[in-house]
């Protein structure tokens, strides 16, 4: 069992999404870096759907209170377990009665803990991924407990290629035409595409809104299905990329989607870092 | 003149069909047909699928590429007819509190309409609405078929909260509001009925294509079926349940 001595900014439980649900409008959900999350379970020989535990810009303080083996992830956290600095994408051995902290990251926004077993959690609809109005909780408390199996997790664990951790400088994002692209003029077109913007500070698990758009505007459409990745254009000249906690159905022009990848790629991206679109030719 | 449905690929891993651009009830039937028919025949490589109003997106699994999959599609939409798929018409009675206690903005939809309250309660139980398809929030149904003479504003600051099951009318659309949430749409009542609940089973009372119809009761029958409501959740399911 954990202790959680300080639950940091906003932590959460994430596996790799609730599917099954989204025709009666339940959204995905899910590691909002799925690399990353997919990268900390590998290292601790889990299957990549185990549930890890989500971090943002400020890490939780953890107490063990069993021994168990970790990994830790994604932005770079300087993480330290009993005031001693352990490296990041590695197995680590942690004794029961370490504390485990985290100091701001130096590159990226999310960071991730895998534990081998898998943390045990309220699994409804399929998934463990917390969400208000799903789960009972919606982020990690001061005082929590984290429970975790140490039993094997049942079946075979297929190690697929090993998975090395993505580059922060990268800021270009890999980008499909969306369904209302070809609706657009060709000048707001061009300049969308060639725009460089900056990430807004409200952004969150829903979505991040992105600053930097000019002129750019799109008539409203009728609600209709979108999905993580899905890039929005307002009336009113908002860009908005919808992120995994995102609604199933919107009514703003989807102008463009992105790449899985990329969607990894944007979940690290910190309030002023900039970013271009890059498309991909279909 | 464009020629319906349109398939389009929506990124590396689903499929857009796109009927006319209209809110209009056959428009949904059809998508709401083409789901069923693609929910069956291709469970294979189908994750999940979305209708909304006049679009159907299909989540493919990795083992398909959309491209492929727009190619099957097409062989295949071609030869399905709506009158093959016709499906019995299930219509689900909500009932619905109108008093004052729950009914916040009543009067308003009643002033700015010029009608009595009486009258609106009437008029908005009188129709039956069409679920177009859920979303917005888990369980959220969009519904189509108010009567225009209902069509209010929205308010112009939305309530920071309101209750799970409440009905309100915010344009020309009227909905109920399956969990506490902001909302800025006119309240005008609220259902002891839980449109999503994870306890219940099945957790939703509605699903696209379903109708459903108010039913107005007393704040007395509220209370005093509050309990019952969350178990009638399946009866209604199973037998197509009414409450009375």
């Amino acid at each position: 069992m954990i202790k959680v001595v300080a639950p940091g900014l906003y932590t959460t439980l994430q596996d790799l999404g609730r599917f099954g649900y989204r025709n009666m409008g339940v959204p995905l959900s899910g590691a909002m870096d799925q690399h990353a999350a997919k990268l900390a379970n590998q290292l601790v020989q889990n299957h990549e759907n185990t549930t890890v535990l989500e971090f943002t810009l400020m890490g939780p303080t953890l107490y063990f209170e069993k021994n168990a083996t970790i990994a830790i992830t994604g932005g770079t956290f300087s993480s330290k377990v009993n005031n001693t600095e352990v490296p990041l994408n590695n197995a680590l051995e942690i004794t029961a009665g370490s504390t485990l902290t985290f100091n701001k990251p130096i590159h990226g926004l999310r960071g991730y803990l895998a534990i081998k077993g898998g943390f045990k959690s309220e699994n409804v609809l399929g998934s463990t991924s917390y969400y208000t109005g799903i789960t009972h909780k919606a982020r990690l408390e001061k005082g929590d407990t984290l429970c975790f199996t140490t039993e094997k997790n049942p079946g075979e664990i297929k190690v697929s290629e090993k998975m090395s951790p993505i580059s922060f400088s990268e800021d270009k994002i890999e980008v499909f035409k969306g369904p209302e692209f070809e609706a657009l003029s060709e000048a707001v077109k061009m300049q969308l595409l060639q725009n460089e913007y900056t990430v807004s500070s409200e952004s969150n698990r829903m979505a991040m809104l992105l600053n930097g758009i000019g002129e750019l505007s799109a008539n409203e459409i009728i609600t209709a299905p979108v999905q993580p990745g899905t890039v929005q254009l307002t009336p009113s000249g908002k860009l908005i990329i919808l992120m995994r906690d995102s609604q199933t159905t919107g009514g703003y022009a989807r102008v463009l989607q992105l790449t899985e990848n990329a969607i990894n790629i944007l979940a690290q991206k910190r309030p002023q870092e900039s970013i271009k679109f890059e498309l991909l030719i279909e | 003149m464009k020629k319906f449905p349109v398939f389009k690929e929506f990124g590396a891993n689903a499929v857009l069909i796109t009927w006319e651009n209209k809110i209009d009830p056959l428009v949904n039937n059809q998508v709401i047909v083409a789901e069923k028919y693609i929910e069956q025949r291709f469970k294979e490589v189908v994750l999940e699928t979305v209708p909304a109003y006049n679009e159907l997106a299909i989540y493919l699994k990795k083992k398909i590429t959309p491209s492929l999959f727009i190619t099957i599609l097409k062989k295949n939409l071609k030869t399905l007819s709506l009158e093959d798929q016709a499906v019995a018409k299930k219509i689900i009675t909500i009932p619905v509190c109108y008093d004052a206690v729950f009914g916040l903005d009543l009067e308003r939809v009643a002033k700015m309409n010029k009608l009595s309250e009486t009258e609106v309660i009437k008029i908005h139980s009188a129709t039956e609405y069409k679920v177009y398809f859920l979303g917005f929030l888990p369980g959220f149904p969009y519904l189509g078929g108010l009567d225009e003479r209902l069509s209010t504003p929205r308010l112009n600051t939305p309530r920071k909260r309101v209750e799970r099951g409440t009905v309100a009318i915010g344009g020309s659309q009227t909905g109920i509001y399956p969990s506490d949430s902001p909302g800025g749409w006119n309240i005008i009542g609220r259902t002891p009925l839980h449109l999503f609940d994870i306890m219940s089973d099945p957790k939703f009372l509605l699903k696209a294509g379903d109708f459903i119809k108010f039913k107005p009761i007393s704040k007395e029958e509220f209370e005093r079926n509050k309990p019952k409501f969350k178990n009638k959740i399946h009866i209604i399911e199973k037998e197509g349940w009414h409450y009375d």
